[in-house]
């Protein structure tokens, strides 16, 4: 008995040490979101809710000191909060109607704009007149954050899509990039294989069960999974069944692998267990954290859909853009935006080197920073490369059930690679998508 | 063997007199039986208003639809729970929490009776060391096991290069990427976190039973075996319809593992309905009231397979 009770006795302690692990995180999340509130109060601070330290925290901490320049008694107070619980607390809050918890400006996926606005309408505020001259940003970039007509967002990072590749594994499997530009996706599954048999090693690889290549594929061929009206047109969608057609294609050839998380999928990236990228200019930063890889990648456009009416070289995944919340200090963060990330060549210059942020405000693109050549692709000016992408990808339509969509499409593709019958998958999908609409 | 006659289980805790007379209260009884009520009513309140009132709101709420803050009352009422038989990927959460239900929730009680017998022999040594073993799962979190468990069965993962070391697989095994096995790895990860929990229960049970009736099986001839069946079965069950009872509701509701673990994929195939609920309030544009009614579906459920069990357990014999 006595052993037992000692067995007990440290069982139960180790979960009370675990619990008040958990408890003290805890508390320290709360006093920090506990800050959110102060944003209106105090004229001179504004509160940023943002996720990545290394790329948009580290953006508006650079903004912050450009415009403590002119306004010396300026602070902003940044939190760092994951997409994922932005996400979760502008539904809680906006759905319990605690407005004052909103921070001043806070950051959103391109994606996820649309139904935010369209379902919680007073939790951003309209920055149509705020003064940021719209024109100065591409029209497809701006099209994410404009809902009927108005602006609610400051676009921040690109996500024009990039083909980046390993010039040495190329070398080894007797190609070079050139051999990959201008081509379209029934060459590039070739050259695909033919680096598979020499070096065997994939040429890309993913999230098993994520549809952003397809999408990525999709897009760059003008298409969507909605039409004008919002309506889902994933059934009949001749581009999107190409794109699954090579995507599936490329799963059994072995020359695209799938892992299961967004971790394995930096990994293979960066051990070098795959031979090249597509993706979001965005996926830049994590490529480069591979030092020993400095010089041995190069960026190019993208292979175009076979036999699709309006296939282009070009996309894009993700970005993000700035929202002014309902409870913010209107005139202090329109004018803060207005001066740095829609009117500021500094900021962008000095962003754009130490953490790969592409700007979007197309006056940032004439700076002389942004054809420098980058030493980590082997001297190629790669940002205005993309800059150069960037004006030629087409627009694409999100609507409010872009995340739906997406989710059926994912659903779709893993059953259709287990050997699903397309037209059915696809059809299920697109039941899917309507069931949730209505 | 057939001769044996069945142990008469001592009934130890004397039945309370249900027909004792009841007395005029006096005035002294009345004010303790005050002071008893006074006692009730902070716990009270606040399990009403911290359970039952927002329930009352959630039943409310799963009568309105419309996306996000634009609620309205549904015409019919009972819109939601009508649409819910409609919903594809709401009968695919179903099966998977039933898949899970029927496989795990026995094997995990079995092995826990199991085990609480095997280490409450008293010839065991580092006794102490077993138990704790066991039932350390237990203790830690619900996400931080999820995540590990995800790596280790990743497919660059432990699991992996063990199978590989051992040449029982050519390639890795893409665990997590395929239906069958995503399940198969919720079902070890569910019975590696709550077997030992279960087994807690037995052991705590075991303690309760009289020696003497297992001695007086003994002397009956009945081996080890027939004891357990015929003996100790027995006098557990109130600690078996309880843990039967805490498993069910606790897969029923089951999240974490979801959440983290497959992230419901491939393909929603390893999604539970707690997950899927989740998934239409936050994730999908928020429809809270079609949310809402899930959950009261799910209550109904737990409830449903709960006043089962005690009916099924209770039986008095």
């Amino acid at each position: 008995m006595k052993k037992f009770r000692t067995g007990l006795v440290v069982a139960s302690t180790a979960t009370l040490a675990l619990s008040l692990a958990a408890c003290s995180s805890g508390d320290s999340t709360d006093s920090s979101s506990g800050g959110a509130t102060g944003g209106d109060a105090m004229g001179n601070t504004l509160t940023v809710w943002a996720w990545d330290p290394n790329f948009n925290i580290y953006a508006m901490q650079a903004a912050e000191k450009i415009y403590q320049k002119d306004h010396p008694d300026f602070t902003l107070d940044i939190q760092e909060v994951t997409w994922d619980d932005v996400q979760t607390k502008l539904t809680t809050l906006a759905q319990s109607q605690e407005y004052d918890q909103l921070p001043d400006i806070f950051l959103m996926q391109n994606n996820a704009f649309q139904k935010n606005v369209i379902n919680y309408p007073d939790i951003v505020t309209d920055i149509t007149d705020s003064g940021v001259d719209f024109s100065q940003f591409p029209a497809g970039v701006t099209a994410y954050s404009t809902i009927d007509g108005k602006n609610y967002g400051v676009p921040f990072d690109s996500g024009t899509a990039i083909n980046a590749m390993r010039t040495d594994v190329l070398e080894q499997a007797g190609l070079t990039i050139d051999d990959f530009t201008d081509i379209t996706w029934d060459q590039y599954e070739t050259l695909a294989k033919q680096v598979l048999d020499k070096t065997g090693k994939p040429l890309l690889s993913g999230q098993a069960g994520s549809s952003d290549m397809i999408l990525m594929m999709l897009q760059s061929a003008g298409a969507s999974l909605f039409d004008d009206q919002g309506n889902p047109t994933i059934v009949d969608n001749a581009a999107l069944k190409a794109a699954i057609t090579v995507y599936a294609q490329m799963v059994k050839d072995g020359t695209f692998s799938e892992v299961n998380s967004w971790d394995e999928y930096i990994a293979t990236l960066v051990n070098g267990t795959a031979a090249s990228a597509i993706n979001g200019i965005w996926i830049s930063g994590s490529i480069q954290s591979a030092e020993d890889q400095s010089g041995k990648w190069a960026v190019t456009d993208l292979p175009a859909l076979d036999g699709i009416d309006g296939a282009t070289h070009y996309s894009a995944n993700g970005g993000s853009s700035w929202a002014v919340s309902s409870n913010a200090d209107v005139a202090l963060a329109e004018d803060f935006l207005k001066s740095t990330f829609a009117g500021s060549t500094e900021l962008y210059d000095e962003i754009l080197p130490a953490s790969g942020a592409v700007a979007n405000w197309l006056p940032a693109g004439d700076s002389a920073v942004y054809s420098e050549p980058q030493a980590f692709f082997g001297g190629q000016p790669i940002y205005s490369d993309v800059l150069k992408f960037a004006a030629e990808v087409p627009a694409n339509n999100t609507g409010a059930y872009y995340y739906e969509a997406r989710d059926a499409v994912s659903a779709a593709i893993t059953k259709i690679i287990n050997g699903t019958d397309m037209d059915s998958a696809l059809q299920e999908a697109q039941d899917n998508v309507e069931f949730a609409m209505n | 063997m057939s001769t044996m006659t069945p142990v008469v289980v001592p009934d130890r805790a004397p039945k309370k007199n249900r027909n004792a007379p009841k007395a005029k209260m006096s005035k002294d009884a009345r004010r303790r039986s005050l002071t008893g009520w006074m006692f009730l009513i902070p716990a009270a309140a606040l399990i009403g208003i911290m359970m039952f009132w927002p329930m009352l709101q959630a039943l409310i709420l799963s009568m309105k639809t419309g996306k996000g803050a634009n609620l309205n009352f549904a015409d019919p009422l009972w819109y939601n729970y009508e649409r819910i038989l409609h919903d594809d990927i709401f009968k695919l959460t179903v099966t998977n929490t039933l898949l899970y239900l029927v496989i795990q929730v026995p094997i995990m009680l079995i092995s826990a009776l199991l085990l609480a017998n095997i280490l409450n022999n008293p010839r065991l040594k580092l006794k102490g060391m077993w138990r704790t073993a066991i039932f350390l799962p237990a203790a830690i979190s619900l996400v931080s096991y999820s995540l590990v468990f995800r790596t280790i069965f990743s497919t660059d993962g432990l699991v992996n290069d063990w199978l590989m070391a051992l040449h029982l697989v050519d390639g890795p095994v893409n665990w997590l990427g395929q239906p069958n096995t995503a399940r198969l790895v919720i079902i070890l990860g569910l019975l590696w976190r709550w077997t030992g929990y279960n087994m807690i229960f037995y052991l705590a049970g075991l303690q309760n039973i009289d020696p003497t009736t297992l001695e007086a099986a003994k002397m009956d001839g009945a081996g080890p075996i027939r004891t357990f069946f015929s003996v100790t079965v027995p006098q557990l069950k109130p600690m078996i319809v309880l843990t039967v009872i805490m498993s069910i509701n606790g897969t029923l509701q089951m999240f974490d593992e979801s959440y983290n673990l497959t992230l419901g994929g491939p393909a929603n195939t390893s999604m539970t309905m707690s997950h899927y609920l989740y998934k239409i309030s936050f994730q999908n544009n928020p429809n809270f009231g079609y949310g809402a009614a899930v959950s009261y579906v799910i209550l109904i459920m737990v409830a449903v397979l709960a006043a089962i069990q005690m009916k099924v357990g209770d039986k008095r014999d």
